[in-house]
């Protein structure tokens, strides 16, 4: 008889215990798998809730006076695109920050009305981290504009627009925000470049800073200090409500998957030793005449190593589904904004399918080497 | 064929010492029928698992066919339990989940080789439990479940069979089927050490040893 028809034909007669092994071992594969699956919908959800909130640190040329900047929400001194490009090489995961863009705003009229009009450069993203790059793209051709901008020139999306010299076409259904956006024109860089006759300069990078709540050191400090080493040109402003808000919600992320996923998987190693330790219990006549008979340790280890690698692979399928069902079912009303996002993951089941055998083998392995350092005389020898 | 000299075996109980088998010295010849008698307490389960190699020995040494028993590597001990010495508890020790068959071929030494399945079906007819040959254990009466044993004791054709107290649980009409089956093992060549609280295996026996805490009182 082959082993596994051994391990199956045991199974199959204390059902209870392998019933219960399974429940565990399931139980934590649906609390992983589902955990996993909810923590990726909420990095998508976090991105996109704090993209939507706007960049966080501002690099303004260094001669712009402070009050002049917050009363009309951008500098009126420009520099040149090359900053840009300078800041750009020097991204890298040892920097704390991101996302950069390029941007050049000024106050215009377009038929009698006064309006911002930006122009914003494609966003540089550090390398290797596969982070998709923040803010929107402008096509070629396009302006996305605000709502109060459609509303007094009467346009909507798909309409010609006519700003200095050049016709656009309006891409955005223009939504109103509350904020200047909604008399803004966003642009291309070199298009608002063009229209501004300002070519080749910006007067602003935008960027997203990487630091979370540093909580001895200002992080403030540490941006001006890595910034200024690159750029001695700009003056650096951190808005540090959106900053502390992105970072809480990423902390919060991080402690909860730090407390919930060692916490399932201790717990599920123990239910599944301390099951395995009954099983031997149980079995210490059959391992005594598999002694007697003269089968091997390593016979006796496989016995109990094979029953937990059976009941893990049968766990880790049955939690993916019930795992990733959980997630497509509750997940869209938890992560509204990405819930179109939200989908099953053939990587994470594959993962799962191959650790949970494992993990089960490795909690099973104790009660294993008990089974085969028992001494086969003492309960063959019991009436 | 086994030669014990001096064999000794001491347990820890309780804190103290205890001697189950004294300086035990005998020999037992191949083809012999060995009935090995003593009240509770007396060795008799201890020289029987010290003879199969189940159970070392605290001093003396233990010779099989020749060869230090528990000077072998316990792999090879292994080996040579599973082809040379088959073992009957009375408690029957069988494998509650598998059926009759599963429990015989439970025995063969790797998977089970065409020969091994034809050899357990010929036993399980020979022991006249063919007809329940996909049962298991639980379903059988007591004198079954000692008769699955045998056959399970019987299939790698061994030299030896150690026999625990195989009737004690049975009534003495199983008693003697087991007993039955025991020397027609030994009429073929076979060696049996049977340890026995009564007299159903006296007529075969030829020769009867006597345990008195732990010490051999008769030959």
């Amino acid at each position: 008889m082959t082993i596994w028809a051994h391990i199956l034909r045991e199974v199959g007669f204390r059902k209870l215990n392998a019933l219960f092994s399974l429940l565990g071992l399931t139980l934590a594969v649906t609390i992983v798998a589902a955990s996993q699956l909810l923590a990726e919908a909420d990095e998508r959800e976090t991105r996109r809730v704090t993209r939507d909130m706007g960049f966080n640190l501002r690099l303004i040329p260094s001669k712009t006076d402070l009050g002049q900047f917050y009363r009309d929400g951008f500098s009126r001194h420009a520099m040149e695109a090359t900053t840009l490009d300078r800041l750009a090489t020097q991204l890298t995961n040892n920097v704390s920050f991101n996302h950069l863009v390029g941007s050049l705003r000024r106050d215009y009229t377009i038929n009698g009305q006064d309006i911002l009009l930006a122009g914003l450069s494609k966003t540089f993203v550090a390398p290797g981290q596969g982070k998709k790059p923040m803010g929107f793209q402008i096509k070629e051709g396009t302006i996305h504009i605000g709502s109060e901008i459609a509303r007094s020139q009467e346009l909507k999306k798909g309409d010609a627009m006519h700003v200095g010299v050049r016709s656009f076409t309006v891409a955005n259904d223009p939504i109103e925000t509350g904020t200047p956006d909604d008399i803004t024109i966003f642009a291309r860089l070199d298009d608002a470049q063009s229209i501004l006759g300002l070519s080749g300069k910006i007067n602003e990078i935008e960027a997203i800073d990487c630091l979370c709540l540093t909580a001895d050191e200002d992080p403030l400090a540490i941006l001006r200090k890595e910034i200024g080493g690159i750029l001695p040109e700009v003056q650096v402003v951190h808005q540090r409500t959106l900053a502390d808000a992105r970072a809480k919600q990423r902390q919060t992320r991080e402690k909860v998957n730090a407390v919930v996923l060692p916490s399932v998987l201790v717990a599920g190693a123990v239910w599944v030793a301390l099951l395995a330790v009954l099983n031997v219990r149980d079995r210490r006549q059959e391992i005594g005449i598999l002694r007697a008979l003269g089968k091997g340790g390593g016979r006796i280890a496989g016995l109990f190593l094979g029953k937990a690698v059976l009941l893990g692979f049968v766990a880790a399928a049955l939690g993916v589904a019930l795992g990733t069902w959980v997630v497509l079912e509750f997940g869209p009303s938890l992560f509204p904004v990405t819930k179109k996002a939200i989908q099953a993951s053939s990587t994470l089941a594959w993962q799962l399918l191959v650790a949970t055998p494992v993990f089960a083998a490795f909690a099973s392995f104790i009660p294993a080497m008990l089974a085969v350092s028992h001494d086969p005389a003492e309960t063959l020898r019991e009436d | 064929m086994i030669r014990c000299d001096d064999v000794t075996k001491t347990f820890r109980k309780n804190g103290a010492e205890v001697v189950s088998l004294d300086r035990f010295t005998a020999e037992i010849a191949e083809g012999e029928f060995v009935a090995v008698r003593g009240p509770s307490g007396s060795g008799k389960t201890t020289l029987l698992l010290t003879l199969g190699g189940m159970q070392r020995p605290s001093a003396g040494a233990v010779q099989f066919g020749g060869r230090d028993l528990y000077g072998l590597p316990s792999a090879e001990r292994a080996r040579l339990r599973s082809g040379e010495i088959g073992f009957v508890f009375q408690m029957f020790h069988l494998v509650p989940y598998l059926d009759l068959l599963g429990n015989v071929l439970l025995a063969a030494p790797g998977r089970p080789s065409d020969a091994e399945r034809e050899r357990a079906a010929g036993l399980l007819d020979e022991l006249g439990l063919a007809k329940r040959a996909s049962h298991r254990p639980g379903e059988l009466s007591a004198g079954e479940r000692q008769r699955l044993a045998v056959a399970r004791a019987l299939l790698n054709r061994p030299k030896l069979i150690l026999a625990d107290e195989p009737t004690g649980n049975l009534d003495p009409e199983n008693a003697a089927e087991v007993i039955r089956h025991l020397a027609a093992f030994h009429r073929d060549g076979g060696t049996v050490v049977l340890v026995t609280h009564g007299t159903a295996a006296d007529e075969h026996a030829g020769r009867i040893v006597r345990l008195e805490q732990g010490r051999l009182v008769a030959d």
